[in-house]
């Protein structure tokens, strides 16, 4: 097997991270693009560029799960955003009790948890909600 | 509409890039960073995160495709918004530099006296 075919095989399959239906649309274009991009005989993604490929396949895939929590069972995930943050805070306090500190590190996923459940709410009220718009480009 | 927010940079030179005409992602590749004079090397990643969100803001749109040595190339051009908003943005940015510009020649006279 020849060093661009490996190295095709290898960023495709960094791609997976990205949601099905997006790879769908765009794995052909960026294949070309990190292809274009490589230097001749290089086998393997650089790091930098596998790294930036998981951070922005994993926001994707964010994104999208958003946009679908927002529409399948949005009273469902409403609840299970709620649960899972108020579980979380209890976790938390339990574990401050005990005088485990570093508990305080699930303060912000309990947070996401609510600011979902607040989107997800409002998309129920019937005022939209943008399913998700990106704070982060760079990555 | 609400004001819209300062322009990272990034997405700021993606629109310039395409300022010219339709390019490919490859294309606003090394036009970015020609234009940031080698200072930006935008990866294909971070430029397709840019690219879905600015396409989902109406800014850009999918021009043509092509394929080239059994690769797809699809090219991406502005909106008319995309146009407006970039240049809004390169006002504004011109604006601030010229208060700078002007601020810093006045110390120098005030240093030179």
């Amino acid at each position: 097997m020849n060093d661009s075919t490996n190295l095709e095989r290898r960023y495709r399959r960094l791609l997976k991270l990205y949601p099905g239906r997006y790879r769908a649309e765009h794995e052909q274009e960026m294949v070309s693009v990190l292809m274009d991009a490589a230097p001749e005989g290089q086998q393997r993604p650089r790091l930098a560029d596998s790294a930036n490929l998981v951070l922005n396949g994993l926001w994707m895939r964010l994104r999208a799960g958003r946009g679908w929590e927002n529409v399948h069972h949005p009273r469902l995930w409403l609840m299970v955003r709620l649960l899972s943050g108020m579980w979380l805070l209890i976790l938390t306090f339990v574990l401050c009790g005990f005088g485990r500190w570093w508990g305080l590190v699930l303060v912000p996923v309990a947070l996401f948890h609510f600011h979902r459940a607040l989107r997800i709410g409002r998309v129920i009220e019937g005022d939209g909600g943008d399913g998700g718009s990106p704070p982060l480009t760079r990555a | 509409m609400s004001k819209p927010r300062a322009m990272q940079e990034a997405t700021f030179l993606i629109l310039t890039a395409l300022a010219a005409g339709p390019q490919h992602g490859y294309g606003i590749i090394s036009d970015v960073e020609q234009i940031s004079k080698r200072r930006v090397r935008m990866r294909a990643g971070t430029l397709y995160t840019a690219l879905d969100r600015l396409r989902e803001d109406g800014l850009i749109q999918v021009d043509r495709e092509e394929v080239v040595d059994s690769r797809l190339r699809r090219y991406y051009r502005l909106t008319p918004e995309g146009g407006d908003r970039l240049a809004d943005e390169a006002a504004r940015l011109r604006a601030n530099a010229r208060v700078a510009m002007s601020r810093l020649d006045l110390s120098d006279g005030v240093a030179k006296a």
